[in-house]
């Protein structure tokens, strides 16, 4: 990486130069953190005290036997404090706030967890909190909107455009065009301007750098592939950069959606809609029409569907170091059940993108090559869209009975 | 000398102030917004900006996010934008015509093939997502005469201004104000530090703001973000070459149509 930011040909800083001055202000701040020991130690410190790391590699003994193949291991980013991985970077990205002296950090949000995650870390630090998140997701996710507010958090929903997160990463873009004086731009993924793609996939990079110790520990090498599902990117840049250059196999696993046809997927590779493009802030594979225009995405997971990708994992993929696959919403309904029934852990459907990927997968395998799988989050927020894709009509009549118990 | 350049030097032999208007084509019609244009020329505005619609204006406030994304349900296309802009040029020589729009829907058929369609008629553009350091990008448009007409903010370091004034070309677009375009008026024109200052000393400061950018540079200054009445564009004048009106028109016609337009211009032109 040069000192533009650039990923190959992604990358970059292409953001109004009303920013120009507060984008400086923050490389410096950054490369100043990550010189100084101290900081790096407190945020080490801060993942192990409050957010619980490391987080274990767990082996799925079950489904390993059921498939006969590869051996399956979770990587259990579920388990961090706030039920994803999202913590990882909003502790770093939060010290750096109150680093240099922000008072008020403001964040987008797809489905909800950076949102959540950003709240949580501003309540420990003391920092105020404005969260933008599309209307279209607030109603998808509402559970997460109501712990922001208790958390403290103003959550502003955001009805331009398709109302998803790419709208809200404009509206927190224009939010810090007048407010970078007091205000820290928090983004959630590895995406945007520099040095936002380096710092967060550097901040996630825990995830990998444990997976590789635990991997030595509990079956003596580095596994053979690793999965994980790719919305912006962040929690696939945490598990697969520090194993670039080693033998292992990387494979990010996009939102198939309900079909190939545009806006019913998440695809950014293999597909014809999405090709270079620069926007909010940055060079990458965008899904756009042939004017250029952003185009509207679909997912049965809120987190992944990301007009964008992240540049380090577009430019990964054309070196040929990263493997970009898809699985679809009905895959993806599969993959999460058997998970859940036969490991008994709970996937957040995010997540269950990247078992799908696995799963499909390990059976071909051989029994001593290992596979470990991102379990980037936990599923308990997506309850309602689960309870619904599954038909559950106890859990529709149990909705039905509380609001009854409300109007009371 | 470029021809932006000098077309607003002789203007302004006889006017202390010109004005350059703002619309969005493609709302809330390509037609209704080619008729806007025509109603802004007839009325002798010296300067039309046209905006391609873009879906993710992050430059831009609620008002004109909004008519971009109108606008975009029209199917707005770049090159029928631009054959329909440049017609109404030909037809108000008196006027100049600038394209606005951000990075993506221009590099569709890149900076080459833009200057070519751009041509004669177009004098210049502006990109508020591209910033001087990748200047390089527009050399096919500067080297057709289209001037890239770069931005000033408020807290800009000299150097950085030095840097912009060496590479700008036809006028440079002094934003008045952090934040993005439209929203407040002259009650906040100010830079960020002095947003709570009374209206006379932010008047002072952003006249002082102006001046300043006037040391490094001879090209025209043009002012814009936030500009809405007659009384913020009495202001500018001795200090500015050129006001900047956007959401202010944009508000006036989704109030009352042509017509509260038409009453705008003759506001602001008195």
């Amino acid at each position: 990486m040069n000192d533009e930011g650039r990923f190959g040909q992604y990358g970059g800083s292409y953001i109004p130069e009303i920013l120009y001055s507060s984008q400086q202000q923050l490389l410096k701040a950054y490369r100043d953190a990550m010189n100084d020991a101290a900081f790096i130690q407190l945020v080490k410190s801060e993942m192990q005290t409050f957010s619980g790391r490391p987080t274990p590699l767990t082996y799925c003994a079950n489904l390993t036997k059921m498939l006969g193949g590869a051996q399956i291991y979770l990587k259990r980013e579920d388990l961090n404090h706030s039920g994803a991985h999202k913590m990882n970077n909003v502790i770093g990205q939060g010290l750096l706030a109150k680093r240099m002296g922000k008072t008020r950090i403001i964040a987008e949000t797809g489905a909800g967890q950076h949102g959540v995650a950003s709240a949580i870390v501003a309540a420990r630090l003391g920092l105020e909190c404005t969260v933008y998140m599309g209307a279209h997701d607030i109603e998808r996710q509402y559970p997460n909107v109501f712990w922001m507010k208790q958390l403290g958090a103003t959550v502003v929903p955001v009805t331009t455009g398709a109302a998803t997160l790419k709208d809200a990463l404009d509206e927190a873009l224009r939010d810090w065009s007048s407010s970078y004086e007091d205000t820290y731009y928090l983004i959630g993924t590895s995406c945007g301007c520099a040095p936002y793609p380096e710092m967060v996939a550097g901040f996630q990079s825990v995830i990998g750098e444990e997976v590789k110790e635990q991997s030595t520990q509990q079956f003596g090498k580095y596994p053979d592939r690793i999965y994980a599902c790719v919305g912006g990117g962040s929690n696939a840049c945490g598990i697969f950069l520090p194993f670039v250059g080693s033998d292992a196999e990387l494979i990010g696993v996009e939102a198939g959606g309900r079909s190939d046809a545009p806006g019913d997927h998440a695809m950014r590779f293999h597909t014809d809609q999405a090709r270079f493009g620069i926007a909010q802030g940055f060079a990458t594979k965008f899904l756009q029409d042939e004017e250029g225009q952003l185009q509207p995405t679909h997912s049965i997971s809120a987190g992944l569907d990301y007009v964008g990708v992240s540049p380090i994992l577009a430019d990964l993929e054309e070196q040929g170091k990263v493997r970009m696959t898809s699985a679809s919403d009905i895959e993806v309904m599969e993959a999460f059940k058997l998970l859940t029934r036969h490991e008994g852990v709970i996937p957040a459907l995010e997540s269950a993108h990247a078992v799908a990927g696995g799963l499909r997968e390990a059976a071909g395998m051989s029994p001593d090559q290992h596979i470990v799988i991102s379990i980037s989050g936990r599923g308990d927020k997506d309850i309602f869209n689960i309870a619904k894709a599954l038909d559950d009509e106890p859990f529709t009549e149990f909705l039905q009975t509380y609001l009854k118990e409300e109007s009371v | 000398m470029n021809k932006l350049t000098s077309f607003i030097q002789n203007q302004r032999q006889n006017k202390p102030l010109l004005l350059m208007t703002h619309v969005v084509y493609g709302y809330p019609t390509i037609e209704k917004s080619l008729e806007i244009m025509q109603l802004m020329l007839d009325n002798g505005v010296e300067i039309l900006e046209v905006q391609f619609p873009f879906s993710d204006p992050v430059a831009d406030g609620p008002t004109i996010t909004n008519a971009c994304h109108h606008a975009l349900e029209q199917n707005p296309k770049l090159t029928q934008c631009l054959q329909d802009i440049k017609k109404l040029a030909r037809q108000y020589p008196q006027s100049r015509v600038l394209l606005m729009s951000y990075l993506n829907p221009l590099l569709q058929p890149g900076f080459t093939s833009l200057a070519q369609q751009m041509g004669e008629d177009i004098s210049g553009i502006i990109i508020p997502d591209l910033s001087i350091d990748h200047h390089a990008m527009l050399d096919p448009l500067s080297n057709s005469g289209i001037a890239p007409i770069w931005l000033i903010t408020p807290d800009m370091k000299a150097d950085r201004i030095r840097k912009v004034t060496e590479q700008a070309q036809g006028m440079l677009y002094c934003v008045s104000r952090s934040g993005v375009t439209g929203q407040k008026s002259t009650d906040q024109l100010s830079t960020n530090q002095l947003s709570t200052a009374p209206k006379a000393s932010a008047l002072e400061n952003m006249q002082g703001y102006l001046n300043n950018v006037r040391q490094f540079t001879s090209l025209p200054l043009a002012v814009g973000f936030g500009i809405n009445t007659a009384e913020d564009i009495s202001a500018l004048k001795g200090h500015a070459d050129v006001a900047i009106v956007g959401s202010a028109f944009l508000n006036a016609f989704n109030k009352g149509g042509l017509e509260a337009v038409a009453r705008k211009l003759s506001e602001l032109q008195a």
